[in-house]
């Protein structure tokens, strides 16, 4: 009887590109199953990604995606058609949604990537008991024929299954990768905008554009763009601000000369050479991301000290106290706290040569920013948000009774609403669940979206020193 | 290693004044026990940001796990699986929305074995079939649920297993696989009962509809 579950939920984690199989090396009939271990965290950014799709782009396709999402792995006609009907749902069933609209809509998720191919089944594969899947390069992203007539006349007749269609076969799915580029490039425009501001954002996320155009995404730098090509791109964009326009030279100069390095210019050819640096901007983010850690948990003469070893590389306690004007005894207590919790290092030179005096030796003190600061600090945001989806977790099913009590009644309240029963028998039904009740339940969908929040903003720490890791790593 | 320990502490190899102590200062109380399970703050953390992006991500939270919970892909223990049986139809199964035909048929044949048709054992050598006659309920729920037919193939069964299902009367199922047979021949082909040998696996399962019938003594 477990066999079957298992093997459900082994098809469940499958479909939804979480579990990936393929056939053991010593017998063709048996699979091995692994876990894509990003693609289950990534579980967690799935409300980003429609926000970032409904950002760029609008609602229809955001619709696109969550229907992706929901399904895990689809062909393109049936996202098509849940999507016509979910739009269906939303506006009451009055308008039937032109699926052709749609249709462009999931064109344009695929030329930008959003969304990819999966491997296709290989010719052998209904005789095979581990099928093989094969993955064809050229045709990752390229949208097979697809018949609208029949979606169309589907959704006349109020279906809710599509049935068979031509491109059954070919299958798409969520591309996490190119979404983590985009979250990536997000984090940076608002850094460019917080930084100078929301003009010098918007030409940022220009040139962003083309770099991603020009150079390839998994190198730690990118190509080198030179200055009339970005002057030509802003002139053309159409969305670009009159203000932009105007000044973009200055909003240029000034991005490149900021000691964030969002721009590094490297040479001079066709009025300047820009290239992005990776490993550099990202590691002066996550040297942010940390002084605002060390400064909210143990104040800011700490944080004046951590900045202090950061940039002077070694430093010895009495430089330290002296340097960043500190009384002694304080500069001690923040220096050991900041030891204990792994922000600075020691490091032991000894002087003494003879072998009867006692040895005496420099203690000194250094920031190891990738190995020990970055990895200590990424680690209590995973902790921490484990911990919130625990409690989470906890507060519900404690809880479960009274709020599906109260989800059953709010269910009854608005369709007698919506049938026209007047407003004090509704009243009454209401009371059947007392005053502390209600405000229990206020107070655990308080808590519960509370800890929603702090999990999405531990993700976003995580992203950063995550993404600062990979690249110090490449260099 | 002249003066070893002679006299309190006089050959001591470090100086306490480098620990950062005063003469005469008092040493800290040492540490007795492990550090309390939630120490209490120092410093208040700051508020979260709520702003309109993070508004629309809680939103969207709430809506896509309402959708996954809500849909055939969730999966229900055991507990809850019970409960449904006694309130809806105990014969009732949803149908999984899963691709098949890109799965190793290993996961498909969950669906045929949890409506009890019984596998007959098989001999070792060429092909058998086993024409059976199944209730007329279990035929109809088959025909729903097994998705796969075309996938699988319409091959005479020669060293594959199929499930081809032909009438709603008639069950033909081939059975050719050596190492099915393994698996068939460890739960149903002994003398013994096959739950008398209790591994302790269903001990705190609170299932009650598990079948003990045969190991009665």
């Amino acid at each position: 009887m477990w066999e079957a579950r298992v093997k459900k939920a082994l098809a469940v984690m499958i479909q939804h590109n979480l579990v990936k199989f393929e056939a053991s090396e010593r017998n063709n009939n048996i699979a091995e199953y692994s876990i894509i271990h990003h693609n289950v965290y990534c579980l967690l950014r799935y409300p980003k990604y429609l926000y970032m799709i409904k950002r760029i782009y609008g609602t229809s396709e955001e619709i696109l995606l969550e229907i992706l999402l929901n399904l895990g792995q689809a062909s393109a006609s049936n996202v098509i058609f849940q999507s016509a009907n979910r739009l269906k749902e939303a506006n009451d069933d009055s308008e039937i949604s032109d699926p052709s609209a749609l249709h462009q809509s999931f064109l344009k998720l695929a030329q930008d990537n959003f969304i990819i191919r999966c491997p296709k089944l290989a010719d052998n594969a209904s005789m095979q008991k581990v099928p093989t899947l094969v993955v064809e390069e050229k045709e990752k992203f390229t949208v097979p024929h697809l018949e609208i007539g029949p979606i169309a006349k589907l959704l006349k007749e109020n279906a809710t299954q599509l049935g068979e269609h031509s491109d059954s076969e070919v299958i798409w799915r969520v591309n996490h990768e190119r979404f983590d580029v985009e979250l990536r490039n997000v984090i940076l425009v608002n850094a460019a905008a917080r930084r100078v501001d929301s003009t010098a954002g918007e030409l940022y996320h220009l040139i962003l554009k083309l770099w991603r155009e020009c150079s390839n995404p998994d190198s730690p730098t990118t190509n080198a763009l030179s200055f009339n090509v970005i002057k030509d791109a802003v002139r053309k964009n159409e969305g670009s601000s009159p203000v932009l326009l105007e000044h973009f030279e200055q909003y240029l100069r000034v991005l490149y000369e900021d000691t964030s390095s969002l721009i590094t210019k490297v040479g001079d050819a066709g009025g300047g050479q820009f290239i992005l640096n990776y490993s550099i901007v990202f590691e002066n983010l996550a040297c942010a991301t940390l002084d605002s850690i060390v400064l909210e948990r143990f104040g800011s003469k700490a944080l004046r000290l951590f900045r202090l070893t950061r940039i002077q590389k070694f430093m010895e306690q009495d430089q330290m106290q002296n340097i960043a004007m500190i009384p002694a005894k304080e500069a001690k207590m923040f220096t050991y706290k900041l030891l204990e919790h792994n922000f600075l290092q020691i490091k032991e030179l000894k002087k003494g040569t003879s072998n009867f005096a006692p040895v005496k030796s420099f203690i000194l003190f250094h920031v190891d920013l990738p190995q020990q600061v970055a990895r200590t600090a990424l680690e209590a945001s995973y902790k921490g948000l484990f911990n919130a989806m625990v409690r989470q977790m906890h507060d519900l099913t404690d809880n479960k009774r009274l709020l599906d009590k109260h989800a059953r009644l709010e269910t009854l309240l608005e369709s007698l609403r919506g049938e026209g029963l007047p407003e004090d028998e509704l009243a009454y039904l209401s009371d059947s669940m007392t005053a502390a009740e209600k405000s229990l339940v206020a107070r655990i969908h308080s808590m519960n979206d509370h800890l929603t929040l702090g999990q999405t903003q531990a993700d976003d720490t995580i992203l950063i020193l995550e993404s600062y890791l990979k690249f110090s790593s490449m260099t | 290693m002249a003066g070893r320990g002679r006299g309190r502490g006089q050959n001591v190899s470090f100086n306490i004044e480098q620990l950062g102590f005063g003469r005469g200062e008092a040493v800290p109380v040492s540490v007795t026990q492990p550090p309390p399970l939630f120490p209490t703050l120092e410093n208040r953390p700051l508020p979260l940001i709520k702003d309109v992006e993070y508004e629309y991500i809680l939103v969207t939270q709430k809506d896509l796990n309402t959708r996954m919970r809500n849909s055939s892909f969730h999966l229900n223990t055991a507990i809850e699986i019970q409960e449904i049986q006694q309130i809806h139809n105990p014969s009732y199964e949803k149908e999984l929305p899963v691709l098949w035909n890109r799965m190793p048929t290993e996961l498909k044949k969950s669906i045929a074995k949890k409506l009890g048709i019984e596998k007959l054992k098989t001999v070792k050598s060429g092909k058998k079939k086993k024409i059976e006659d199944p209730d007329k309920i279990f035929a109809k729920l088959e025909k729903k649920e097994i998705v796969e037919s075309e996938g699988e193939g319409m091959c005479d069964g020669k060293e594959d297993e199929d499930e081809k299902e032909k009438s709603d009367d008639e069950k033909v199922e081939v059975e050719d696989d050596i190492e099915e047979e393994i698996d068939e021949e460890m739960d149903e082909g002994t003398d013994y009962a096959s739950n008398y040998f209790d591994n302790g696996e269903g001990y705190l399962d609170e299932d009650d509809n598990l079948d003990e019938g045969e190991a009665q003594f």
